[in-house]
């Protein structure tokens, strides 16, 4: 057995919540966002070496997160003719699947606004705003200046303002 | 006189991240901006509705698949490995760079010894050495007398390799069908102050170096090691 790997376990555990979160407003569906948390969590323990300790491991898992979502759009246009699921159908597997409380109706509603965002900008909005990150730490899991996502949180908010009913 | 603000800035505003002055100033032009204010408090509103509706997201158990593949997927080798190495590692050491072709070069001049035996263009660890290699367990501790082993691990041509450590000399010997061929040897890294040395085993760079480019996944533990003397080493 092996204490290090059992203690990074036990931290990746802890993050599945957050983990899932992002995933999903990526996604735009639960099923997938699962998918995607799960397609994380297998590559970063395969390639923990990869991981510099000391640094931050949420970071690292998110960062792998938005570069597995990425990636697996570009092979699914390129090897697919299935259309992407649509956001209403996306969001209406999620609630097909759980108690629709309304909160789960209120996060139908926030799915589908969300993936209507350019995904940059999804990405993005999921860190600062759902996530609560610092613009240091979105900029560094994203892979782009401060100034640059700041333009893309402000585009983001103002296409949710459209798009998100006033209650 | 107004002042005109770009989205950026409110953005920064209300995610808290301009410097404390700015925040002020922006807060009190609020205060003179009802079209300014209704927008931040627009968005205010958004974001903790964007929260709410995944609270109930992070507020749940993970799914079970989901905690099987954390328990489950195994961790990639080499993280082991370096896992397995750190307590050798110095501060700061780079893995395997440039060094590591001459590294595999025998890395000192041999004197004459019935430590090492040199045949055939091999060298053959022999005498008190070589009974060390068959014999000694590292997961023993070390009997503070004579040669210590270090770590012991399968190579990639499937050959059992040790670590060791004797009278100056730090190397790596891997066992074949003529016996411990010593893969390299190397002064043992001087300690900093002289006079303070680790009670652990110390390796040289060189020697690292040996062992990452050889090892077929990870060193043995302790029943591994026990096992692989038992059986007379592969």
């Amino acid at each position: 057995m092996d204490a290090s790997a059992d203690t990074i376990r036990a931290q990746m555990v802890q993050l599945l919540p957050r983990l899932r979160r992002f995933a999903i407003a990526l996604t735009g569906s639960p099923a997938d966002g699962d998918d995607l948390v799960q397609d994380t969590v297998e590559r970063a323990l395969r390639s923990l070496h990869q991981w510099e300790p000391g640094t931050r491991l949420d970071n690292w898992l998110f960062r792998i997160a938005k570069n597995r979502f990425i990636d697996g759009r570009r092979s699914h246009r390129r090897s697919s003719s299935v259309i992407m699921e649509a956001p209403e159908e996306a969001a209406a597997a999620y609630t097909d699947g759980i108690r629709a409380t309304e909160a789960h109706l209120a996060l139908k509603d926030v799915v589908h606004s969300l993936q209507n965002l350019p995904i940059e900008q999804r990405e993005a909005l999921a860190l600062v705003v759902i996530e609560g990150m610092s613009y240091r730490d979105a900029s560094d899991i994203l892979g782009i200046p401060i100034g640059t996502l700041t333009s893309r949180i402000a585009r983001a908010r103002e296409a949710l303002a459209d798009l998100m009913p006033e209650d | 006189m107004e002042t005109e603000i770009t989205s950026e800035t409110l953005t920064a505003f209300l995610d808290g991240e301009l410097p404390p002055k700015e925040m002020e100033r922006i807060a009190a032009l609020l205060a003179a901006r009802p079209d300014l204010d209704a927008w931040v408090r627009r968005q205010e509103k958004l974001r903790s509705n964007l929260k709410r509706a995944f609270s109930g997201v992070v507020d749940e158990p993970p799914p079970q698949k989901l905690l099987a593949a954390v328990r489950d997927t195994p961790v990639s080798k080499r993280w082991l490995l370096r896992h397995w190495l750190a307590p050798w590692m110095p501060r700061g050491w780079a893995p395997l760079g440039a060094a590591l072709a001459a590294g595999l070069a025998i890395g000192i001049v041999l004197r004459p010894s019935s430590e090492f035996i040199s045949t055939d263009g091999q060298v053959l660890a022999g005498g008190k050495l070589a009974d060390a290699l068959s014999h000694k367990l590292a997961s023993n501790g070390y009997d503070g007398a004579g040669t210590r082993i270090g770590i012991s691990f399968r190579d990639h041509a499937g050959h059992d390799c040790r670590t060791f450590d004797q009278a100056g000399h730090t190397g790596l010997a891997c066992h074949q069908e003529n016996g411990w061929v010593i893969a390299i040897l190397d002064s043992r890294p001087e300690s900093t102050g002289g006079a303070y040395r680790m009670a652990s085993s110390e390796m040289s760079d060189s020697v690292r170096q040996a062992v990452m480019a050889r090892i077929e996944g990870v060193p043995f533990d302790a029943a591994a090691e026990k096992a692989a003397r038992d059986r007379g080493w592969k």
